[in-house]
């Protein structure tokens, strides 16, 4: 039996776990390519047109394993991952979406409901009910579970050492140990940005790589610890209801507040209510801060030269001012 | 303590209940252009349309010398919950110097409530508390039922604007009243009112219903969803919404096991197409277009906020429905920039679909 996960969304943050237990229960697992502009197309056809991009691109991989024939594409409704907050509401209606608006994908979607006190899902409650439909015992699903929680806290593991979801992903996958994050850097910036749009080369467009190259030493929310990251938002009233982009809003707080983070780049792709939100929120305390803050929003059809101009001038800025206080002290 | 509360439907409502506390009411004007125009200007552009108009609509009561505002803080988990946090920044940095008293779910914050409650209910005892609360209640009741009954003579009225006139007047006679007695006798004289208002007949087969459905705010919103009401009752449909004051009060504030049954089947009818609820009236939204389907109506207006998150989904699943229930659907989404001329011609064209499935039904 072939199981398809769509390279999208949380995938960027789950799929060692994923991936994991599939396997151990004896299913292939089919993960969709990259986002192409073909695929992108396709996701847009298929979706209403005031959601956002991201969720355009997730029906696009979702049509795509189910040309490719799969039996199921895995699709957890994804509901809370912490107490007293939810997910977005487009990720907790998500299987829905899917069953109704995808022609063929009706029966086909296993749909668990994710509800966990923590980042960790690998509680047997929530995926006990696949066991029929997938033929399996409930001891063969304890057991994958443990495999995948395994994988899963190396991946975050790695991770926090500073690599990119990519280069960790791809570690959990090959046993490829990914080189060390650079080290000559002239400066560091603090990256903000849901995994889904940082980690998709189509959205962001390569966005951790070209920081990089320009010398770039770059921090994302995932490299950081949950718990510290949560002691950011200490003060309720900061928080918004939405875990992932609580974590958002808690990683800049903190980008903020950090003496050896230079500037901040939030990467939004168009169409994100609760990302419109944060980037008001950072706008206006970066004057407080009096750190630079920089968005870049990407749509559908974001040219790719324009947003490499724009970011070299932010960096150009950044590194001027920071030669220019050196020399002063 | 000068008291406001946000414009939402039928307001005389909200303000008996301030009155009969004894506490100075402002009322809001009901929202026009300008109030768009200064929500849409002091809010961030983040927020919901809801947000700014409410917005806009407290800014206008403190310019009439409110000084408390009173609200419900909405159920998460979506943006409602932040509203009133939100406008409290937002009037302080406007250097108007206004108490926001937000009621949240009392389940989760009793004790808070209490003491909310115990500020408001400016010395009077509990007693009187509750009587006034069943006064409101009867008058919430009251008046939905009058408004039931005016959405679907709409359709038929000989002189067009009549009944929305009568609705006007009735309004300002419930203002009037002190006690579930004078509730009874205005409701009385509100009926006799409307049953002077001359209609053209229709046989029941001919006659079009249309459901209203979607976000609570511009579902029960005239002033800002196009008067969508008044424009399907003048292109000769009866209409009914899937949110009325006292549903809302019955299912939200009551306790538990009362008054809840009507809901509860409205969610379960959403089940199949969308399983939990999501924020917003998502579920409700699914769930009552299915209602609409086997009561027979003969098709569904989707009312939503731009880009409204929830809402957002039930859009997307609204076509598989409306294929499985056989009832068209048309979602019209909205913001300060939906064009009322735009929004008629839609409403003909559905009107006009309508039509021809219902002759193609008949013959
Ligand atoms: S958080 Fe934003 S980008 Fe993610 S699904 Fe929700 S609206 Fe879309
Ligand atoms: S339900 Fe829609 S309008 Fe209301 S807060 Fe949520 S997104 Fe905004």
């Amino acid at each position: 039996m072939k199981i398809g996960i769509p390279r999208a969304l949380l995938y960027y943050y789950y799929h060692p776990l994923w991936k994991t237990f599939f396997e151990k229960l004896g299913f292939e697992v089919v993960t969709s390519g990259k986002t192409t502009k073909e695929l992108i197309d396709k996701g847009i056809k298929a979706s209403v047109p005031e959601i956002c991009v991201p969720i355009k691109i997730f029906n696009g991989h979702v049509l795509e394993l189910l040309e490719a024939g799969v039996d199921y594409i895995f699709i957890p409704r994804m509901m809370s991952t912490r107490k007293g907050e939810f997910y977005c509401p487009k990720f907790m209606g998500l299987p829905d979406m899917v069953r109704y608006s995808i022609p063929g994908a009706k029966d086909k979607i296993l749909f668990p409901k994710v509800t966990s006190l923590t980042d960790d899902i690998s509680d047997f409650k929530i995926y006990s009910e696949m066991g029929e439909t997938l033929g399996v015992s409930n001891k063969q699903i304890k057991a994958a579970l443990l495999d995948g929680q395994k994988a899963w806290i190396e991946f975050r593991r790695i991770t926090k050492e500073g690599y990119t979801a990519l280069e960790v992903l791809d570690y959990v996958e090959t046993g490829k140990k990914p080189q060390n994050p650079i080290k000559d850097y002239r400066v560091t910036i603090g990256l903000m940005g849901y995994v889904y749009d940082v980690y998709d080369e189509f959205v962001s467009m390569g966005i951790v790589d070209k920081l990089r190259e320009m010398g770039v030493l770059v921090e994302t929310f995932e490299m950081m610890d949950e718990n510290l990251l949560d002691a950011e938002l200490s003060d309720m009233n900061k928080r918004l209801f939405w875990t992932f982009s609580n974590k958002l809003l808690a990683a800049g707080y903190k980008f903020f507040k950090d003496g050896h983070i230079d500037g901040i780049i939030h990467v939004t792709a168009f169409g994100c209510g609760p990302d419109s939100l944060i980037g008001k929120i950072m706008e206006l305390d970066s004057n407080e801060f009096g750190k630079p803050f920089m968005t870049i929003r990407v749509d559908e059809h974001t040219g790719e030269n324009h947003l490499l101009t724009r970011i070299e001038a932010f960096i150009d800025m950044i590194y001027r001012e920071k030669v220019k206080v050196k020399k002063e002290a | 303590m000068k008291v406001a509360f946000p414009y939402m439907g039928t307001t005389v409502i909200y303000k008996k209940l301030i009155e009969l506390l004894g506490h100075d009411v402002v009322e809001p004007p009901e929202p026009t252009q300008r109030t768009i125009e200064l929500g849409v200007k002091y809010s961030p552009e983040f927020a919901c349309f809801p947000l700014k108009v409410v917005l806009g609509s407290y800014i206008e009561a403190v310019e009439l010398g409110a000084t408390t505002i009173v609200t419900s803080g909405g159920h998460g988990p979506c943006r409602a919950g932040f509203y009133g946090e939100t406008h409290k920044k937002i009037l302080r940095n406007l250097g108007y110097d206004v108490d926001i008293i937000v009621f949240d779910d009392y389940k989760s914050d009793k004790t808070g409530t209490i003491k909310k409650v115990r500020r408001l209910k400016n010395g009077k005892s509990w007693f009187y508390l509750w009587k006034s609360l069943k006064t409101v209640y009867s008058m919430a009741k009251s008046l939905d039922n009058i408004e039931k009954r005016i959405e679907k003579m709409r359709a038929y009225e000989v002189n067009r604007g009549e009944c929305t006139k009568a609705w006007q007047t009735i309004k300002t006679w419930f203002d009037e009243v002190e006690n579930i007695e004078d509730v009874r006798k205005t409701e009385g004289k509100s009926n006799k009112l409307l049953g002077e208002i001359k209609l053209i007949e229709v046989p029941e087969p001919n006659k079009i219903k249309i459901g209203i459905v979607g976000e609570i705010y511009v579902v029960m919103e005239q002033s800002i969803n196009l008067r969508i009401e008044e424009m399907l009752g003048g292109l000769g449909a009866e209409v009914e919404r899937s949110q009325y004051l006292s549903k809302w009060i019955d299912f939200n504030l009551l306790p538990k096991g009362i008054g809840k049954e009507h809901e509860l089947n409205i969610l379960k009818k959403g089940e199949k197409y969308i399983q939990e609820i999501i924020g917003g009236h998502a579920k409700q939204t699914v769930g009552h277009i299915v209602d609409y389907a086997e009561r027979g109506f003969d098709g569904v207006v989707h009312l939503m906020p731009f880009a409204c998150l929830p809402e957002l989904v039930s859009q997307s699943i609204i076509p598989a429905i409306s294929k499985e229930h056989n009832i068209p659907v048309i979602t019209l989404s909205i913001d300060e920039q939906t064009g009322a001329a735009n929004t008629l011609t839609r409403m003909e064209a559905f009107m006009d679909l309508i039509k021809s499935i219902k002759r193609t039904k008949i013959a």
